[in-house]
């Protein structure tokens, strides 16, 4: 799970990290009001997980309230979903220094990376000048040592008083790594300011998903979510993305599903919504299905599983009481194959259903279903 | 012989009187795995078809012979079902659990390097060699998959495993060693690190990898390959080719890699290599018979 920009910023804060004096706005009316409070000029910055705002204009600089007032009214209105305002008083920037920690798959170890010219540009001179990106790696469990974390900053180039206040920023970011079960935290810019302080302009922290048992601090919320279809798909636990396409995918399995998707590419067709039903969520193809003809572009659900545990015959029977109940409009073709598949094919070709088992020619048949072709 | 296991690999079970444990040591003594003992803690004494109890790693390995673990251990008891095994001495471990935390998985590669062990997993279905072993869970009786032969298969995949073996079967072709690395960001064991056991194997003329969008892992094939740490025939299917870019961990994630994770990158490193990537799973067969004709075998 992200977490959202402010919400970064709360850990930040708590952990002694500075960040700039702020204020959360859910309307216009309350970013005016936090512009008044906090004093202009601030920064009014949409908390949305994408990235690259600043370059889709959801940060503005503003100079009034009622600046702040009519640019914010003019976020809420943008077509990017935002749905809240961090209102920040802008800082005197002198530098900008990036900082991140995040995990050596192959190492197994935390990884840190330090560059004192951080920003927006920083892949683009990751790319370029590799060379001026710093490296530490971190034992999980020996956690980050002081001489480490001074070894990186020298290494990094950076000298003097500037040194010894970056020393506990890097240490301060492993320790919320760890208590957080972050997969990363990222602090992008940091800002050195004029005054010889360091602020962090942005954070990012993004918590592992296995570990939200133990991480009840924040949890997912509508904010996290483009559209309802995608949040309601997340608290049934069901993996769920919308497109805009024709074909309808409810996969078991999330590598299949991926390879379902790139066939109906390579086949020139499109795709409507993808949706995994595997793992513990093979008995619910009812639900799935639900999901699936929620979509008003569908003009053909497309069954793809081969799964172990996840019985072919259970879902198979799964989908044919679905089909009863929810009696759907468009075309169903499955290609449902695993443990059972026999029992499976005749559950299917008893509700009428052609039971296929060979993925490409059921990618075809969807496709040319979308196109008018015969049945 | 098979990698990692063949009929004669003395495998304890962990958490073998829960309902999958059970259910899967069924399976695996059935297809001719030799499972000398189990472990739940407070059930020392109980059988499990046929397999004694115990109560502890320590109290099984002391009465039996034991050379690897499998564990049907739930994901948050992980960490501590692995390191009993490790502490124990054991040297091979299958951990199938899907949603260890991230942290416990770089504790688990970690202590499992240290101790000159592979773990293999978690969020996997194990490892098979088709006619002889298997520590996990797959429907080996489907003869059109899990058919015994001289292909080696290493996947990050489950039901994606199960479509692209097909192939290999399909092709004429059959399984060696069929070892699922398993779909968390930081496995136990990585593909690399398997392919020398692989190019030992006599009974292996060429491997199968399934990959993936994301991680580095298929790079480092393609390295090994280079190295000439790997001779023999390779075909690859990755997964995601035309996947729109999905969650990126802010900049880090960019950095870090340096281009790498794409499918692009992938196939690009693979074929460089002298690996033969497949676009469709079908393909795979295709390319495997180009390759060992080409091999003469």
């Amino acid at each position: 799970m992200k977490l959202f920009e402010y919400q970064a910023k709360e850990v930040f804060a708590r952990y002694g990290l500075t960040v700039p004096p702020s204020l959360t706005a859910l309307t216009a009316s309350e970013a005016e009001q936090a512009a008044k409070d906090l004093e202009c000029p601030v920064v009014l910055k949409s908390q949305v997980l994408r990235g690259g705002r600043g370059k889709a204009g959801l940060i503005q600089l503003v100079s009034s309230p009622e600046e702040a007032g009519q640019k914010a009214q003019e976020l809420f209105d943008s077509p990017h979903g935002v749905r809240r305002l961090l209102v920040e008083k802008a800082v005197d920037i002198d530098q900008e220094i990036y900082i991140s920690v995040t995990i050596d798959a192959e190492k197994a170890e935390a990884m840190f990376m330090l560059s004192i010219e951080g920003g927006v540009e920083i892949e683009t001179l990751a790319a370029e000048s590799p060379e001026k990106i710093h490296f530490e790696y971190a034992d999980i469990t020996r956690g980050l040592l002081p001489f480490q974390a001074r070894d990186l900053i020298y290494r990094a180039g950076v000298e003097g008083d500037l040194a010894k206040k970056l020393i506990p920023v890097v240490i301060k970011l492993f320790s919320i790594f760890k208590d957080y079960d972050a997969e990363l935290v990222e602090i992008n810019p940091l800002f050195l300011t004029k005054q010889g302080e360091l602020i962090a302009g942005d954070g990012k922290i993004m918590i592992d998903d296995n570990s939200a048992h133990r991480q009840e601090e924040y949890s997912i919320t509508r904010e996290h979510f483009d559209s309802d279809m995608d949040f309601e798909a997340a608290q049934d636990g069901i993996p769920y993305l919308q497109f805009d396409g024709e074909i309808s995918l409810m996969c078991a399995g999330a590598g299949l599903t991926t390879t379902v998707y790139d066939l109906i590419n390579y086949e020139g067709g499109t795709v409507a919504n993808y949706l995994e039903f595997g793992g513990p969520n093979y008995k619910r193809a009812k639900r799935a299905m639900e999901l699936c003809l929620r979509n008003r572009t569908a003009k053909v659900l497309l069954v793809v599983t081969f799964g172990t545990i996840a019985r072919a015959d259970v879902m198979a029977e799964g989908i044919v009481s679905a089909m009863q109940e929810l009696k759907p409009e468009i075309p169903i073709v499955t290609c449902i194959r695993g443990t059972n598949e026999e029992a499976a094919h005749k559950t299917l070709a008893a509700a009428g259903l052609d039971p296929l088992t060979d993925t490409e020619e059921a990618v075809r048949k969807a496709v040319s279903l979308c196109r008018g072709e015969s049945r | 012989m098979s990698i990692f296991i063949n009929k004669d690999t003395k495998v304890l079970i962990q958490g073998i009187t829960g309902k999958e444990g059970s259910y899967w040591t069924k399976h695996m003594k059935e297809m001719g795995t030799r499972i000398t003992c189990g472990v739940t803690p407070g059930k020392k004494g109980q059988q499990v078809e046929g397999i004694p109890v115990y109560n502890s790693v320590r109290e099984a390995a002391a009465e039996h012979e034991v050379e690897a673990s499998m564990l049907f251990v739930p994901p948050r008891f992980t960490k501590d079902a692995v390191f009993e095994a490790l502490d124990a001495g054991i040297k091979k471990i299958v951990t199938i659990a899907d949603g260890i935390p991230l942290h416990e998985t770089m504790e688990i590669r970690k202590a499992a390097r240290q101790a000159d062990a592979l773990v293999i997993g978690g969020n996997t279905s194990g490892v098979i060699s088709p006619g002889k072993a298997m520590m996990g869970f797959f429907p080996y009786w489907i003869e059109r998959v899990y058919k015994e032969g001289r292909i080696g298969v290493m996947t990050r995949s489950g039901s994606l495993t199960n479509e692209v073996t097909a192939m290999v079967v399909r092709a004429g072709y059959g399984v060696s060693t069929l070892v699922g690395v398993g779909g968390d960001p930081v496995p136990g064991t990585r593909f690399a690190e398997l392919l020398p056991a692989y190019q030992d194997d006599p009974e292996t003329d060429a491997v199968v990898i399934i990959g993936e969008l994301g991680g580095t892992m298929e790079e480092e094939v393609a390295d090994a390959m280079n190295k000439g740490l790997f001779t023999k025939p390779l075909v690859a299917f990755l997964g995601g080719r035309t996947a729109p870019k999905g969650k990126r961990m802010g900049h880090a994630g960019a950095i870090a890699t340096g281009g790498k994770g794409t499918v692009e990158g992938k196939v690009a490193a693979l074929e460089a290599a002298g690996a033969l990537v497949a676009q469709r799973p079908r393909l795979v067969g295709d390319l495997l018979k180009q390759a060992l004709t080409e091999e003469g075998r």
